[in-house]
């Protein structure tokens, strides 16, 4: 990721001063859905570039280093060669922003992309994911071993007893949640969260990133994600330095719906590779 | 369309630009509609499609490609006439079915709409230019919500409305940049309390017509609605055609002026919704942004037809100016049956309108701000925001006009208060402020029929929406929106009582002058000599008397000779004790009216005695003083219980309906029951908390002006004041009284034909007797549930919650 958050002096009015008015912001998430919707090329072009923010992602007890490959090999290559050839995208150099793994599987991802001969990312998630609830020792020797590893980017889990008592932690990129949560990624807490950003922005010059994480299943869901931020925050957010998408199984939707703008047609569970 | 003249740019381009494309919605359907009527729409009268011959047409155009779709009917008296008789016919069948039965019919309706709702929001987005977003998804569900809410009244009228029965034919005017729902708002509790409609919408207007066919096709009732088109200068024929009991009218206010004033004395009733403007009041204690979008939603987003005064705190003022710019640089303006944008065009008229208004501002000195991706062809206008447009001139006068949002600051609460409701406008506002004391404070000193606190646009049919001051005073919606089409059952159906040459400009401008009539003959002690201002006995301005006969001819005494200067006075004296009574509440205004009857019944002998000088049998005349006492104590009891909280669908939190007083009140009582008649309707007008100036008897006022040495004692001073005189000078002096908020007139024929046509002056609510008597010792009549009804208005407080 390339922005950095220089950080400022803790300023404690500026979020006594935030006033967040919570039915307003749930109006205004369902009207942001509404509002806006693209068809045709532009959702081709928008699904495509909706692959480019993906942090693709696989956080289970079960992984291995076998499907951590696969995975890898999916962010290289997420969407079929002969759809983006129709579309005239072949060249692009599509790939997902990142690769998604625990701390312990950070080598299986990183020498997995190095096979695939591409440089995309690695980002671990670190620091008691996702409670964050272990010492801040442990929590700061499991973000230098993420590193040796080859990770070079960390989804840290701030402690959160922290925020609930006023103390607050800085970042380059803040998270609507781990996807861990009962629930996570939502419309009205992104719209607080997407505010803070501009202000913050306007105040410092500072942009951060954002990544909403969790729940994010359909390439609809992603479209709407896209339109979120545009309206927001601007064009100048969305690329992959400001916008992620942490997410497992969105791919293979957008992926399905390209194949349908493509051929015209449904495709078949087994037409598309799996991820 | 800018659109559609791009050449598509390929997947490779949008990637890198990601931009929004085209997202148009096929309006196939409207198209094939109109073409199974030809392309040639006329009338929709009796279930049937009314296409007379040898009529003007007017061409329906697209108001982006300006392609003509189809071209309409406009409508002469005959045609009208045609309806109305449809309307009278199908309404002795309605009227009298069961609540269930059209309760049912109702709902059909609903269905109905439900079935060929994709046709219903192509047509009217393609006819009107509106963002289909809008109609597909608020306007639409919300007919069907209205007619399921008003199906839900009918089937508990006979029980929840006993004592009231439908009016009659409503004839109903909208204007022609209305959407199809502003008609659903109305005919809905119309034909819901078992009235039917004759619905006269502007030249091209066919989703109207299509809801009119949709109702027709469920075959039974077909005459119920009926939907002409043609100008609105069909409006007075319309009202004229006998039959027609009442008229609503929606439109401009100047337009509502004069049909108010066309329409004096034709014996209906008239009910005005007027002007579009909206106001927002955004505080230092909002969520800016949040209070941002609601700038965008009442303006910027095709939901109301109008523009929108926006007050900010003064130290947040760069702030949100820094917001609401950012944010207008993202709305996207087009053609409304794209799916992605946030405002269509509204046609020549509108557009010109707009630009109208910028260009005085800007030649006035204002700053005007224009954003967002609007296509370069004509029929558009930009998202607009003016600010500094100095607060003295002429275009910060005038209504602001759809889409321009006219910015300007305030320091305080109280200034923000001062500039709000320094307007003759009473609408709708919203108050944005996440601080409760405050936010309630504002929502409750706006002098507007609708307040939202951070929210802004928010309807439901079960909450009353409407107005006050110049925007009109009628409801639609609620409790209130059903009263409008009802009468107190046994009204007397409309005479016509029209006094073709009554000169308004001379009607009681002169009074006649009056001599010393013989010698006084009167009980002793005789109440004290003056007119009753400000709680106590002045002389009159003119310095002049007037005799007073009692029934066998001889003189009674002299009373005051008020006139114009005694009416300003009184009115205010009633101003400046309105804050004191607004303020008590109702258990203290209670009390006093308590000590006010017990003083009334100590008096009894002495006001039975007055009574029977001008020919009242001394029993009955004890039991006018003894009834009047009750009617005190009961308005007294009946007005603690006001208002009421109503739970909307789909809100956390509750919305108010507040009753409210109206202000200066003027009422101009009957001759008749000259102690009753005038307690009975101060006695409701003082127990919804207004303050009042009266014209008491013209035969026989000593008994008022008895009944007002107690009041001087136990009321604050200014609440009420009586006025004795010349009732036709008296009259005119009050109805022609801007600062005078309602009037009701007991009175001649010709008075109450002169109220009406007054009242357009500043549009105060009027309630007439046309010369007709009243049963003043009857209860329906002398303290029924109309008096309450029109002794105070209506405002919906909306309070969403949250944390």
């Amino acid at each position: 990721m390339a922005a950095h958050n220089l950080g400022t002096e803790l300023d404690l009015s500026w979020i006594s001063k935030v006033q967040v008015n919570h039915p307003a912001v749930l109006r205004r998430a369902q009207q942001v859905q509404a509002r806006r919707t693209v068809k045709k090329e532009w959702q081709a072009a928008w699904l495509l570039k909706a692959v480019t923010f993906i942090d693709l992602t696989t956080l289970s007890g079960d992984d291995t280093s076998s499907n951590v490959q696969r995975l890898c090999y999916k962010a290289k290559y997420p969407i079929r060669e002969d759809l983006l050839k129709a579309l005239n995208m072949h060249d692009k150099d599509i790939t997902t922003a990142a690769v998604c793994v625990y701390p312990a599987r950070v080598c299986d991802a990183v020498r997995a992309l190095k096979a695939a001969g591409c440089n995309i990312p690695v980002a671990s998630v670190a620091t008691g994911f996702p409670a964050g609830q272990t010492h801040l020792k442990t929590r700061l020797e499991e973000i230098r071993l993420a590193v040796e590893d080859g990770a070079s980017e960390i989804d840290v889990v701030i402690n959160r007893s922290l925020v609930l008592t006023g103390q607050w932690e800085g970042s380059d990129f803040i998270k609507t949640s781990t996807g861990k949560e009962t629930v996570n990624a939502t419309f009205p807490v992104a719209i607080v969260m997407l505010r803070a950003i501009r202000d913050f922005f306007w105040k410092t010059g500072n942009k951060i990133g954002f990544k909403p994480a969790g729940g994010i299943r359909s390439a609809k869901d992603a479209l709407a994600w896209l339109s979120l931020i545009k309206e927001e925050l601007g064009d100048e957010w969305l690329k992959p330095e400001l916008f992620r998408i942490g997410a497992s199984t969105l791919l293979s939707d957008i992926e399905r719906q390209i194949y349908h703008h493509v051929t015209g047609r449904y495709a078949a569970y087994h037409d598309l590779p799996m991820s | 369309m800018a659109a559609a003249t791009r050449t598509a740019p390929r997947a490779r381009e949008i990637f890198t630009t990601l931009e929004y494309g085209p997202a148009p919605e096929s309006h196939a359907c409207a198209l094939a509609w109109l073409d199974t009527q030809d392309r040639h729409l006329g009338h929709y009268v009796n279930g049937k499609w009314l296409k007379p011959e040898h009529r003007n047409s007017v061409p329906c155009q697209d108001p982006i490609t300006g392609e003509n779709l189809a071209s309409c009917l406009q409508a002469q008296a005959e045609d009208v006439a045609a309806a109305v008789e449809a309307a009278r016919t199908a309404l002795e069948n309605w009227s009298t079915l069961p609540g269930a039965r059209r309760a049912q019919h109702l709902t059909r309706l609903a269905k109905m709409i439900q079935k060929h709702q994709r046709l219903l929001w192509t047509l009217e987005s393609l006819v009107t230019g509106r963002a289909v977003r809008e109609v597909r998804d608020r306007d639409v569900p919300l007919a069907q919500q209205l007619l399921q809410y008003h199906a839900v009244q009918a089937h508990t009228q006979e029980e929840a409305l006993a004592g009231w029965e439908p009016m009659g034919v409503i004839g109903l005017i909208v204007p022609p940049t209305f959407s199809f729902l502003e008609m659903m708002w109305r005919i809905c509790p119309a034909l819901a309390v078992g009235c039917t409609v004759v619905v006269l919408v502007p030249p091209a207007s066919p989703a109207p017509l299509l809801l009119a066919q949709l109702a027709g096709e469920l075959g039974s009732f077909p005459g119920i609605l009926n939907v002409i088109s043609g100008p609105t200068s069909l409006g007075p024929v319309l009202a004229s055609q006998p039959g027609v009991q009442k008229v609503a009218f929606c439109g401009a206010v100047e337009e509502g002026r004069a049909l108010r004033r066309t329409l004096a004395g034709q014996g209906l009733e008239l009910s005005l919704a007027l002007g579009a403007e909206s106001l927002l009041l955004l505080t230092e204690a909002a969520d800016v942004d949040s209070a941002v979008e609601g700038v965008v939603d009442a303006t910027w987003s095709d939901r109301s037809q109008g523009g929108l005064r926006l007050l900010i705190q003064e130290s947040v003022w760069d702030e949100t100016m820094t917001r609401l710019q950012a944010r207008m640089g993202r709305l996207r303006v087009g053609r409304g049956l794209d799916g992605a944008v946030d405002m269509g065009a509204r046609g020549a008229a509108a557009r010109d309108l707009a630009q109208r208004y910028v260009r005085e501002a800007q030649s006035q000195g204002a700053q005007v701000f224009q954003a967002g991706d609007v296509p370069s062809d004509s029929p558009f206008y930009p998202p607009t925001l003016i600010s500094d447009l100095p607060p003295a001139s002429p275009c910060a006068q005038t209504e602001v006009p759809w889409p321009l949002v006219v910015a300007s600051p305030f320091r305080t609460a109280k200034e923000a208060l001062a500039v709000a409701n320094g307007t003759p406008r009473g609408g709708s506002a919203s108050v944005w402020s996440e601080r409760l004391g405050q936010a309630l404070e504002l929502g409750y000193g706006l002098r507007m029929g609708i307040v939202w606190i951070n929210a802004h646009g928010l309807r439901d049919p079960a909450v009353p929406t409407g107005g006050c001051k110049e925007s009109g005073s009628s409801w639609h919606g609620g409790p209130d929106g059903l009263y409008e089409y009802l009468q107190p059952s046994g009204t007397p159906a409309r005479q016509p009582s029209l006094s073709e040459n009554l000169n308004y400009d001379t009607f009681g401008l002169a009074v006649p002058s009056t001599l010393p009539a013989g010698p006084e003959t009167g009980p002793s002690p005789a109440p004290p000599y003056g007119l009753f201002v400000g709680g106590r006995f002045q002389a009159p301005g003119a310095r002049s008397s007037r005799p007073i006969q009692d029934s066998h001819g001889n003189l009674h005494g002299y009373v005051a000779e008020g006139g114009a200067k005694d009416i300003r006075g009184a009115v205010e004296a009633a101003h400046q004790a309105a804050p004191g009574w607004v303020g008590q509440s109702p258990g203290a205004r209670a009390a006093l009216l308590g000590a006010l009857a017990a003083a009334l019944e100590r008096r009894e002998s002495a006001l039975a005695a007055r009574l029977e000088r001008h020919g009242v049998e001394l029993k009955v005349a004890k039991a006018e003083v003894e009834l009047s006492v009750r009617r005190l104590r009961a308005w007294g009891a009946r007005a603690q219980a006001q208002g009421h909280t109503l739970q909307v669908a789909e809100l956390r939190g509750p919305v108010l309906r507040l009753r409210e007083p109206l202000g200066v009140l003027a009422i101009v009582c009957p001759d008749e029951w000259p102690l009753l008649a005038f307690v009975s309707l101060l006695a409701p007008a003082l127990a919804h908390g207004n303050t009042v100036v009266l014209v008491p008897s013209g035969t026989c006022p000593i008994p008022a002006l008895e009944v007002c040495q107690d009041v001087a004692t136990l009321l604050p001073a200014g609440l009420v004041n009586v006025v004795t005189g010349d009732r036709d000078h008296l009259t005119r002096c009050m109805a022609l009284h801007q600062d005078v908020q309602a009037l009701w007139y007991f009175g001649s024929v010709q008075g109450s034909q002169f109220v009406e046509w007054a009242s357009a002056g500043n549009l105060k609510p009027v309630w007439v007797n046309r010369g007709l008597p009243r049963a003043w010792d009857q209860d329906a009549e002398g303290a029924g549930p109309e008096l309450g009804l029109r002794a105070a208005q209506t405002k919906a407080l909306w309070l969403p919650m949250g944390d």
